[in-house]
């Protein structure tokens, strides 16, 4: 009796193990298509900035958007940053006195043509511009000093020398201007900082740069994504943060290793007047970048810059088009023709079993193999052969991914073909038609939903296969090819290449998951479709 | 008289309203069988196309990798872990890589056996016809999703979390690679595994149930042995798919030419035969021995996959012997 109760127990367990492990798949399924389209649904539903209304506007590869509009936007935008970009200037003339020195260098030399013009006599002449050296030079001490007290007396004493000297009309007069701005700087600065500010103004500035594009007065940079600030509320939204944060490796407790600390930027510039800016920018960063919902669907026709910094995934799409195009046009009447062949002509005999080992053995090859095959065979022989030159191209891409699926096609359409009722060839053969007119008119088209499963199949499986297109077709940058005799981008290997890639696609992750995701979304609606397609022919082969 | 008689036959085309002769003279008669032949042998030839690529496909692979192989001879390239290739002159020690593709699959094959075997029982024994109906178009997606968005997932999704959360030295391990190709090869072993499970007849099973045996006493002890070849040959399908798999191994398995140790560290990086390839023919002169070697790593794939295919068709073969038999 017990032994009963155990027995069935341990049948229940088996049947959850069992169905564990289905559950399991399914869960398996869900936990990779996930962030597969959660992440790549951000390359064309996000929050665009007005960057990203700009960057398409005016990059030739985009030309999109209305001119007026976009301008009017990035006036309003501008508007809005003037103040941080203005608290940002006054703050490095403080910093930076190279401007303030090389001003008052450029006044003495000009004080000094000036000198030459009034032909004074030798003492006059050599006292007068010795007085405005002296007072150059205190102002350049001045502005060297690190220390706020030191700083200041040798401004009084430089001022004190300008009120000794009448400059008033001459082109040292500017002289008395200077002084006093640095004046105001020393009195609201601390020098002795200086340096410590100058090492986070940069990171201050990069991170500017992140966000709003290059700075006022800088120069436009040749690369596209440098043009351009933040143009995703996400992006934005890190940049600020690196903008009011700054990080550091500190030592917290001694001993142990560094840690990572977060200090606002507000207490790294304490005191000083830039302080002001990171709440300024961080309380009016909505008008700064005026974001708005955008769907970009033109992700799936676009071309990108280099790196897919900006832009979409068109190429790509365009290039697996036409390696699978070239696949099926090869694939597909080879293998409906062996696969009836196979059915209605070969009997059981040494030869066909040759030809379906053959045929499994082409199934079982890694498709590394294929590749290593495309090259030594196709690039590297037959096409030099037809005088069409050895390199990679879309042809030989093609050819290679035909032979990978033929016997997915082979065998799907076998399968196809043999399922047509027998009754209705016999039928037809009753009628008196023959067994060519038969096969073409009676059983090929009552099969051909099945093959048409199968070729939807094999092209998902085209479309999805990297490693044969290495060698022989694809490259992960490059312009769109204009024949079918040149390499061309592929979804799968540009894939590969963003997800490998250098740092660059490391900043772009809505391009890394899009590009992955569009490959995932083409092969399962092609799959769904086969799926759709093959319940409705059982259905009705169920139902004779 | 005779002829006569058969010229009328010929050229009687109104008997029965009739558009043309019921019978065909000798010389259409024979042009028809010309042509079914002719045709016939056109068709033989275009199924042939299939040989010709596997004939193709190792000569071409024997072909490039013949000047290493005559050059540096199998001695080197079985026993010496030392692959550097670019230096002068070039070591080429294929152990490493060689024990790298045996690990992820040995790994992978541990994790996908059990579940896909029990993944099988269930959809041919257990599962109603409704859930296998959902079941099998899950399987069918888990199986058409490209092994480059596997390699994906495996490197921005999975690699970082087991680096961050899970405190492996570094995300890009045997075990990740393993993981993944376990899930690619677990459609294939499903679904052989699931025929061959089927196809075991209706009667063996009910004679168990006859003797009392309890659904899991019948399948562990009945079916499962009788489709014990079938189910092999399932488990050396899905081991060819985890040893010719590319791009998940190049993408997660870390790229370090070496032999983990101690041997069970299965957080070491390694690199696979197909790893190497698709990672250094990009680099490589073509001609030079490095490009040939490439080749010969090649070479040896061909052979271990034309021979794992060879026992599974025999192992199939005999399967289905077996079912033919036991009716």
């Amino acid at each position: 009796m017990k032994r009963d109760v155990n027995r069935h127990i341990s049948d229940k367990v088996f049947t959850g193990v069992s169905g564990g492990a289905i559950i399991l798949l399914c869960c398996v399924l869900l936990l990779v298509l996930t962030p597969m389209f959660v992440r790549g649904a951000s390359a064309v539903l996000f929050y665009g900035t007005v960057e990203f209304r700009k960057m398409q506007l005016e990059l030739p590869i985009f030309d999109r958007g209305d001119a007026e509009e976009v301008d009017a936007e990035v006036a309003q935008a501008l508007d809005a940053r003037q103040e941080a970009f203005d608290i940002l200037a006054r703050f490095r003339e403080g910093l930076d006195t190279s401007i303030l020195r090389d001003q008052a260098r450029e006044m003495n030399r000009a004080y000094g043509d000036y000198l030459r013009t009034l032909n004074l006599d030798r003492a006059e002449y050599r006292a007068r511009r010795q007085a405005v050296r002296d007072i150059r030079d205190g102002f350049e001490a001045a502005l060297a000093s690190s220390d706020n007290a030191v700083a200041d007396e040798l401004l009084l004493g430089v001022a004190e020398q300008l009120a000794a000297v009448d400059l008033g009309g001459t082109p040292a007069e500017g002289f008395v201007g200077l002084v006093e701005e640095y004046q105001e700087i020393v009195a609201r600065m601390d020098l002795s900082k200086r340096e410590q500010y100058a090492a986070a103004l940069d990171e201050v500035q990069e991170a500017l740069r992140g966000l709003f594009g290059p700075l006022p007065g800088e120069a436009i940079p040749p690369l596209a994504m440098n043009q351009y600030g933040a143009t995703r509320w996400s992006r934005v939204k890190s940049e600020l943060d690196n903008l009011l944060w700054a990080e550091e490796w500190r030592e917290v407790t001694p001993g142990e290793p560094l840690e990572k600390v977060r200090i606002a930027r507000t207490e790294q510039f304490a005191g000083t007047e830039l302080a002001d800016m990171f709440g300024l920018i961080e309380n009016n960063i909505e008008a700064m970048m005026l974001p708005r919902f955008t769907f970009y669907w033109q992700y799936f026709i676009d071309d990108s810059t280099p790196g897919h910094y900006f832009g979409g995934v068109g190429p790509e799409i365009l290039g697996t088009f036409l390696l699978t195009l070239i696949a099926m046009a090869f694939s597909v009447p080879l293998g409906i023709i062996s696969a009836a062949y196979l059915v209605e002509c070969a009997g059981d005999n040494v030869v066909i079993r040759v030809i379906r080992t053959c045929i499994n053995t082409l199934a079982g090859v890694p498709s590394i193999v294929f590749g290593l095959f495309g090259l030594a065979f196709f690039v590297l022989f037959l096409l030099p052969v037809f005088g069409l030159g050895s390199q990679k191209s879309i042809l030989a891409g093609g050819m290679t991914l035909a032979i990978l699926v033929l016997p997915v096609i082979i065998r799907a359409s076998e399968e196809a073909i043999r399922s047509v009722p027998r009754s209705y060839k016999e039928a037809s053969l009753a009628l008196g038609a023959g067994n060519f007119r038969t096969f073409v008119t009676v059983t090929l088209p009552a099969a051909l939903p099945g093959i048409l499963t199968g070729i939807i199949l094999s092209l998902s499986r085209a479309a999805g296969e990297t490693a044969p297109i290495l060698f022989t077709g694809a490259v992960a940058l490059g312009p769109i090819a204009k024949s079918i005799l040149q390499p061309t981008r592929a979804l799968s290997y540009g894939s590969y290449d963003m997800a490998v890639g250098d740092r660059l696609s490391a900043l772009v992750p809505h391009q890394q998951y899009g590009m992955v995701m569009t490959l995932i979304l083409l092969v399962l609606c092609l799959n769904v479709i086969a799926i759709v397609i093959r319940s409705k022919v059982s259905k009705k082969l169920r139902g004779y | 008289m005779a002829s006569e008689k058969q010229l009328s036959i010929y050229e009687d085309s109104t008997a029965a309203g009739f558009s043309r002769p019921l019978l065909l003279t000798p010389s259409e008669d024979l042009k028809g069988y010309i042509a079914a032949h002719v045709g016939r042998l056109l068709l033989f030839g275009i199924t042939c196309v299939s040989v010709l690529a596997v004939l193709f496909i190792f000569i071409f692979v024997i072909r490039e990798s013949l000047g290493f192989l005559l050059g540096h001879g199998l001695g080197g390239f079985l026993t010496s872990t030392a692959w550097h290739p670019e230096s002068e002159p070039g070591e080429f020690g294929a152990v490493g890589m060689i024990t790298g593709s045996v690990y992820v699959t040995v790994c992978s094959l541990l994790v996908a056996v059990p579940i896909g075997l029990l993944a099988a029982v269930f959809l041919s024994d257990i599962a109603p016809f409704k859930v296998r109906q959902y079941v099998k178009p899950i399987i069918e997606i888990l199986a058409a999703i490209p092994s480059v968005a596997y390699g994906f997932f495996a490197l921005l999704v999975l690699s970082p979390l087991m680096q961050n959360e899970l405190g492996f030295t570094t995300g890009t391990n045997i075990l990740n690679a393993s993981v993944i190709l376990a899930v690619m090869a677990l459609p294939t072993i499903i679904s052989v595994a699931e025929d061959s499970l089927s196809a075991i007849g209706r009667e063996i099973r009910e004679a168990s149930y006859g003797l009392g045996a309890t659904r899991a006493e019948t399948i562990i002890k009945v079916v499962i042995p009788a489709a014990h070849s079938g189910i092999i040959a399932a488990v050396i399908l899905g081991m060819m798919r985890a040893v010719g798999e590319t791009m998940v191994v190049w993408m997660a398995a870390g790229n370090a030419n070496q032999i983990p140790s101690p041997w069970w560290n299965l957080s070491a990086a390694v690199r696979t035969m197909t790893a190497t390839i698709a990672g250094d023919m990009g680099e490589t002169v073509q001609g030079s021995m490095h490009y040939r070697a490439l080749f010969a790593i090649g070479l040896l794939l061909l052979a271990f996959t034309f021979t794992l295919n060879m026992i599974s068709e025999h192992l199939l073969a005999r399967a289905r012997r077996v079912k033919g038999g036991g009716k």
